[in-house]
């Protein structure tokens, strides 16, 4: 039995078998390869509608970063106060799973951040740039729960992995979490593998949860968040002997455990291609560094490195890809 | 509509008098990678071609221009081999590809070393990637050949309409261009983009007629290498690409030119909806996170005040909303609402 036919295959089939355009047509057509006119202005609208609420809500970030002096204190913060209560009495009329509802409390979960930006903004907190991050990724939570909507999901795990970036990538000279997971008691790449297995833990969950608003495509997100700090911790562990111990093991078992969790799943190859990619880029820098780049030779290793295991990653993710596609079909 | 599987589809062409009853089966698929598989392939042939050129370039201790341009031409004559050789074998494939790669990077050294005009750079590499879409039997490699022939293309209507120095190729060469005003740069972003609107218009609509033809090697990474420059390639169409951030940027007059970042916005929404119309979700995804990118640097870019841009995405936000509720309402209507 096969799966659902891929564009490559049709491409195949039309090929092996001369078909004429006419019979591509049909070929298509009953292979629902391409969308009728019905699903193609499902989809404008779809991709208007999201663009224009995404439009709102970047004009309402531009406005408060323009620091608009011509408005006092009180106007400021009354005018994104009066959006976030307008967005919430839209929520309440037409609340989740609406269209309305999920839009207004997205465009909630972006005022949320706008009004602390503008709180830091005017009374000059003194905070970091990460802690309004993770104020805005924390109070915008409830929002983006309630919202049940994969585009505030995915939002709110772009901030969230923004104020995560921030923090890793800022000198450890204070500021609120720096205090409490500050340089002298860890190495920043011990850091930066806690923040990978963070996001880590939340995949885990979302797989183990399978939650409507967070489908395949945000737990991508968040898996390839993993892997980019868990990239960063392994070739910093690499320079800086001293984080090796626990770094080097951390990163083997979030690499063993989602690929266990995939191979167990069966559904989406993706976290697999995700792990090979982190593994043969950390492995790479690893190789340079080992070689010290002495001698025209290590070019030429490193490039059958990179060929080798690529091309081993490749294979094993293609064949393991198509047998799960035949097997999900039968 | 539910998506039948590839046994159940021969089934329904054969029944429609379509397949002949006693056609063999087509072989095997062995070469269909899920699109971030073909995206680290081509990123790790791509490495590793610079990789093996640096080696061959050490080894041979290669200097003069004719030596590293017959270098270049034997590496793309050995990976035209290897892909002829065995198009299943997944090793010689990608190392066909790092020397395809190698050998690109190689020819173009050679060619363009002691060359100043941004013209003649972006042109010959234009034909160069041309050449290799055409020669390299391989999707992946013209899939690759195919947006840097896009990207050759951008470039050589950037240089040919506001030819700039040679030192101001990839830097201010921005800031200069605002030099030559609107009428060059709207005339520049059409003869741009217009043939690769329509280009990828019609290899979406007309997907069904070149599929039965043999061009469809060709269509196929044509089509992905458009949609890829369409969700990108509009920052290099834009009258201000340096961020606001430098001093050599502070001074620069506010206009209409400020709005190109939106028209990039708009190439990359094109894009995500004929990436839809062929089903590649892989493409759809990067046109909308370019999407988000433009909109980044719109807010970074100097041209206009933010107040200004505030005013100009509360009007965009209005209008696209109010258009996309105007068509959900109309398909429901129509009975097409989900």
């Amino acid at each position: 039995m096969q799966s659902k036919p891929s564009r490559v295959e049709l491409d195949q089939i039309a090929g092996h078998y001369s078909l004429d355009s006419a019979a591509v047509g049909t070929l298509l057509d009953l292979s629902a390869a391409r969308p009728g006119p019905g699903a193609s202005a499902q989809f404008l609208s779809w991709m208007l509608r999201i663009g224009g609420v995404l439009s709102l809500a970047a004009a309402v970030v531009f406005f408060v970063a323009a620091n608009w002096s011509e408005i006092a204190v009180f106007g400021r913060f009354a005018l994104l106060e009066s959006i976030l209560v307008a967005c919430a009495a839209v929520a309440f009329l037409r609340p989740p799973p609406s269209t309305a509802g999920r839009a207004a409390l997205f465009m909630a979960f972006i005022v949320t951040g706008a009004l602390l930006a503008l709180f830091g903004q005017t009374y000059q907190t003194g905070a970091d740039v990460h802690e309004l991050f993770v104020g805005w990724a924390l109070l915008g939570l409830p929002l983006v729960c309630i919202a049940a909507w994969s585009v505030a999901s995915a939002a709110w795990l772009l901030v969230l992995n923004t104020a995560l970036m921030l923090f890793c990538g800022w000198h450890p000279t204070g500021g609120m979490l720096w205090v409490l997971l500050g340089a002298r008691r860890f190495q920043p790449a011990e850091i930066v593998i806690g923040v990978a297995w963070l996001n880590l833990a939340l995949w885990f969950a979302f797989e183990t949860l399978r939650l409507a608003a967070v489908p395949e495509w945000v737990r991508r997100i968040a898996i390839s968040c993993a892997f980019a700090f868990g990239t960063w911790a392994g070739i910093t562990a690499i320079f800086e002997s001293q984080a090796r111990a626990l770094v080097l093991p951390a990163l083997a078992v979030a690499m063993i455990a989602v690929a266990f969790q995939t191979l167990r799943r069966r559904k989406d190859i993706y976290p697999l291609a995700v792990v090979m990619g982190s593994f043969i880029i950390i492995s790479l820098v690893w190789f340079g560094k080992v070689s010290k780049f002495d001698g025209e030779g290590v070019f030429l290793l490193l490039a059958l490195w990179l060929i080798g295991t690529s091309t081993v990653a490749g294979r094993v993710l293609t064949v393991t890809s198509r047998r799960w596609r035949q097997q999900g079909a039968a | 509509m539910i998506a039948p599987d590839t046994a159940t589809l021969l089934e329904a062409m054969r029944s429609r008098g379509l397949i002949a009853a006693d056609a063999p089966p087509p072989p095997i698929d062995a070469e269909h990678r899920p699109w971030f598989v073909s995206l680290m392939l081509g990123f790790a042939g791509w490495l590793a071609g610079i990789f093996l050129l640096v080696f061959i370039a050490a080894l041979l201790d290669l200097h003069s221009r004719t030596a590293i341009f017959v270098a270049g031409v034997v590496l793309l004559g050995g990976a035209w081999a290897l892909y002829h050789a065995n198009r299943n074998a997944a090793f010689l494939g990608q190392l066909a590809l790092a020397l395809s790669i190698a050998g690109q990077i190689a020819i173009g050294w050679a060619l363009l070393e002691d060359v100043g005009s941004g013209l003649a750079i972006a042109a010959t590499l234009l034909a160069m990637q041309l050449a290799v879409l055409v020669v390299m039997p391989d999707k992946t490699a013209r899939t690759i050949a195919a947006l840097f022939a896009v990207i050759a293309w951008i470039y050589t209507v950037r240089f040919a309409l506001r030819p700039d120095w040679e030192d101001l190729i990839l830097f201010r060469g921005d800031i200069e261009a605002a030099r030559f005003g609107i009428g060059s740069v709207a005339i520049g972003w059409l003869i741009t983009w217009a043939p690769l609107i329509a280009l990828s218009r019609w290899l979406t609509l007309r997907e069904h007629v070149w599929m039965a033809h043999p061009l469809r090697v060709f269509a196929r990474p044509a089509l992905a290498g458009a949609l890829l420059g369409l969700s990108i390639g509009g920052i290099a169409t834009e009258p201000f690409t340096t961020l606001a951030l430098g001093f050599d940027a502070m001074g620069v007059d506010m206009s209409w030119l400020a709005l190109f970042p939106l028209l990039s916005i708009a190439l990359a929404m094109w894009a995500a909806w004929c990436a839809f119309h062929v089903r590649n979700y892989g493409l759809s995804g990067f046109a909308a996170f370019a999407s988000l990118l433009h909109l980044s640097r719109f807010y970074y870019l100097y041209g206009a005040s933010l107040t200004w841009k505030s005013l100009i995405m509360l009007c965009l936000g209005a209008g696209l909303l109010g258009v996309g509720v105007l068509l959900q309402k109309r398909a429901a209507s129509a009975g097409g609402a989900p």
